[in-house]
């Protein structure tokens, strides 16, 4: 019977998973995802797929917002320079879809650390604003930057090809996502146990006094916006691969507010937090319209009312997550946890 | 430990309806089984303003075929939901709908219809959209798309014959000057390298201005007047139209400058919007509206009116939707004829089939082929008069 998780060694404090539910949790988490896609349909893949991005560019935003507080709204904008940069590569020069993906990642963590600079002299509403001009200025530069971009057109990008396999089926691609998923989650946990990562939290938690520590706010805000920046890109040119064409309506303000909704309902400054926003903010629109579809028979007004229902329930979510969880999904998943732990004798 | 349990349900509910709903696709199709068609509709995002009347238009179609014997005694089993012009839900729903044994797929606008190209093309699915973006008619990059309505780079043209011709008749020399005005988007910009080089090949001073997000027009239209032009072509949506022609008017432009408006912002809503100001506007409508009636709104409005509504009320993008369907449906019901599987492959044979498709003065004849999904390539004029768009030419074509 215990009351709780006690550490005795600094070893067992400082581990990546500190007790055994945890790694059973984690394996019976691992073995699912590899026996999922082989009695998934493609609906499900693709919806699988989708999260997989999502939580991709919800763990790159929570860098940034939920790990180093700095509001942005340009996530959008960044996933487009990922997917352009990607496709353009891939279409223009014949370079191979991982390569791509690589120099698209870099490229977009250089366009996030050069809009991270106003971060040093602006902070909070101010920042968000900021970060919101990229939004624009990257939308408007796809969609005018003719010579590149090709402005009107939609880019279309040639199949991922690996060993003679069209890699982009969902069946396929699927193992691509979530092996990347896996190392951005595994990345951005050991990130948080270095220097880098408690800078960031210390300029998140009072920027002042983590100036006055030592910690250099230019750098390691641009360093912030750059580490984030390269996994919301590979979110990004991931989505440039996987559907082969590249449009910038799929990369809207909608997108940016989208992913700060994720990481809101998930849970600020946490990884577990970006996987569960990410999956509940990607599957709550098909459960909204699959349960529409189901109670049709039954109930034919329903089928009438189900879209304005899945407008208003965005927002409600959102304002019942602030209200009673500010913490997030995650927080519930704990609280989950710490009920069965304790069970019966909870206090 | 109410609200926890209270989670609890709500989550089990959820994904048990997902599951369910899910689960009961993917069933053959016997000789008689409804043949199943997906689309969908944009009923609260940003073009749900048409978006809502051409989804109702596609609805009913179904609805009113198969209360008339279906296609050849089979029902058309049309599975739709709202996606909010939101590409990712456009996705979702496309594949769930494949998933599902869909034939033929009818999208709505021109987000969906980019994002998915790629992907009907290697999933066969003929595909019909109220996007009308020459782009679609690449064979190779997209040759499961459809095109009914006349390509925005057509109607541009269009609207340029249409302005040589009139500057002609009311007694000038020469050619006029012609400015273009346009959605600053993919949307907006795509009929421009088409439109610039017909003004060439005619030697007509031809200039370009994209509408910025703002309140009026006053500064855009200062630039057009010190260019001098004398016909103004307008490709934009309707709200930001009326404001244009609204800021024209006031400005006395309107007397000297005539404005045309391109489909998107030639209909009802743009009349309602502008007012007096819509007076006199000239608009390049694919679809004959329900203010010049015409044969092939009969069926339309019988239907409407049987159901407690009327065409007049539900307004031409309706009719665009119903005529879309109708197209496809004609594809689908040759495959049947022909005694061929209902798979999309036959079903885009069947529709290249297609020659001079009537659909009773709605349209020009719609025709397709194996080389071209350019359906329609002519349209009427038409002019608000008396608040009521009037046809005042015949089919012009493309040349």
């Amino acid at each position: 019977m215990q009351s709780g998780i006690f550490h005795t060694t600094y070893r067992a404090d400082m581990a990546l998973r500190r007790t055994h539910a945890e790694k059973i949790r984690l394996a019976l988490f691992l073995v699912f995802m590899l026996v999922f896609p082989f009695f998934a349909n493609r609906y499900y893949l693709t919806l699988a797929n989708q999260v997989g991005i999502a939580t991709i560019g919800a763990i790159g935003l929570n860098i940034l917002t939920g790990y180093t507080g700095q509001i942005s709204l340009g996530q959008g904008g960044f996933m487009a320079v990922g997917a352009y940069t990607a496709g353009l590569l891939t279409a223009r020069m014949g370079m191979p879809w991982y390569a791509s993906t690589l120099i698209a990642c870099l490229v977009t963590a250089a366009v996030g650390a050069i809009f991270g600079i106003p971060s040093l002299r602006l902070k909070g509403l101010y920042l968000a604003i900021a970060t919101l001009a990229a939004q624009e200025i990257i939308i408007w530069g796809v969609t005018h930057w003719d010579a590149v971009t090709g402005g009107v057109d939609a880019l279309v990008v040639p199949d991922p090809m690996l060993f003679g396999l069209r890699m982009n089926t969902d069946f396929r691609f699927y193992w691509v996502i979530w092996a990347i998923a896996g190392i951005a989650a595994l990345a951005t946990v050991n990130l948080f146990r270095t220097h880098y990562g408690r800078a960031f939290i210390a300029i998140r938690d009072q920027d002042i006094a983590a100036e006055v520590m030592g910690v250099n706010l230019f750098r390691y805000k641009l360093l912030a916006f750059a580490v984030s920046s390269f996994w919301v890109g590979m979110a990004g040119s991931l989505t440039a691969h996987y559907r082969s064409i590249v449009t910038w309506e799929r990369f809207t303000v909608d997108v940016s507010v989208l992913y700060l909704a994720m990481i809101i309902i998930g849970g600020l400054g946490s990884v577990s937090g970006s996987f569960f926003g990410a999956t509940f903010m990607t599957l709550l629109p098909a459960v909204l319209t699959n349960l529409g579809r189901a109670l049709k028979s039954s109930f034919p007004f329903v089928d009438a009312i189900i879209p304005f229902v899945q407008q208003a329930a965005f927002g409600l979510v959102i304002i019942l997550f602030l209200i009673f969880e500010p913490e997030g999904l995650r927080k519930i998943w704990k609280n989950i946890k710490d009920y069965f732990r304790l069970w019966p004798f909870s206090y | 430990m109410i609200r926890r349990s209270l989670y609890t349900l709500i989550a089990v509910v959820m994904l048990a309806s997902l599951v369910l709903t899910a689960c009961g696709g993917g069933q053959g199709g016997g000789e008689n089984a409804p043949i199943k068609v997906g689309a969908i509709f944009d009923l609260t995002g940003p073009t749900s303003d048409v978006g809502t009347p051409y989804g109702e238009g596609i609805k009913a179609y179904v609805d009113w075929l198969n209360a008339n014997g279906g296609v050849n005694g089979r029902q058309i089993d049309l599975i739709s939901a709202d996606y909010a012009y939101k590409v990712d839900q456009a996705e979702q729903l496309y594949t769930q709908y494949v998933q599902e044994g869909v034939v033929a797929f009818q999208g709505w606008g021109t987000g969906d219809t980019e994002a998915l190209r790629t992907k009907i093309a290697a999933d066969k699915i003929p595909f019909m959209s109220a996007s009308y973006s020459a782009n679609l008619l690449d064979m190779n990059a997209a040759p499961y798309n459809f095109l009914i309505g006349t390509t925005y780079s057509d109607q541009g043209i269009i609207a340029m014959v249409w302005a040589m011709q009139d500057w002609k008749d009311k007694g000038n020399d020469g050619t006029p000057k012609i400015a273009f005005i346009h959605h600053d988007s993919p949307f907006g910009q795509s009929p421009i390298p088409d439109m610039q080089a017909f003004a060439d090949s005619k030697g007509i001073e031809f200039m370009t201005i994209a509408m910025p997000k703002a309140t009026d027009f006053v500064a855009e239209l200062a630039q057009i007047q010190q260019f001098g032009a004398n016909y103004v072509v307008v490709h934009t949506v309707s709200s930001p139209a009326a404001v244009l022609i609204k800021d024209a008017k006031s400005q006395g432009m309107t007397d000297s400058v005539q404005f045309i408006n391109m489909n998107w912002c030639a209909d009802e809503i743009f009349i309602e919007l502008a007012g007096d100001a819509a007076e006199g506007v000239v608009g390049t409508i694919p679809f004959t509206p329900p203010s010049s009636p015409v044969s092939g709104h009969e069926a339309a409005d019988k239907w409407l009116k049987e159901h407690g509504s009327s065409l007049e009320e539900k307004g031409l993008h309706f009719t665009q939707g119903w005529w879309t369907m109708a197209v496809m449906t004609e594809g689908i019901k040759r495959t049947i004829e022909a005694g061929k599987d209902l798979t999309g492959e036959n079903i885009k044979a069947s529709l290249e089939g297609i020659q001079n498709f009537e659909t009773g003065g709605v349209t020009s004849p719609i025709s397709f082929s194996p080389t071209s999904h350019r359906g329609n390539t002519a349209l009427k004029l038409y002019q608000v008069q008396s608040g009521k768009w009037t046809a005042i030419s015949d089919f012009i074509s493309a040349p």
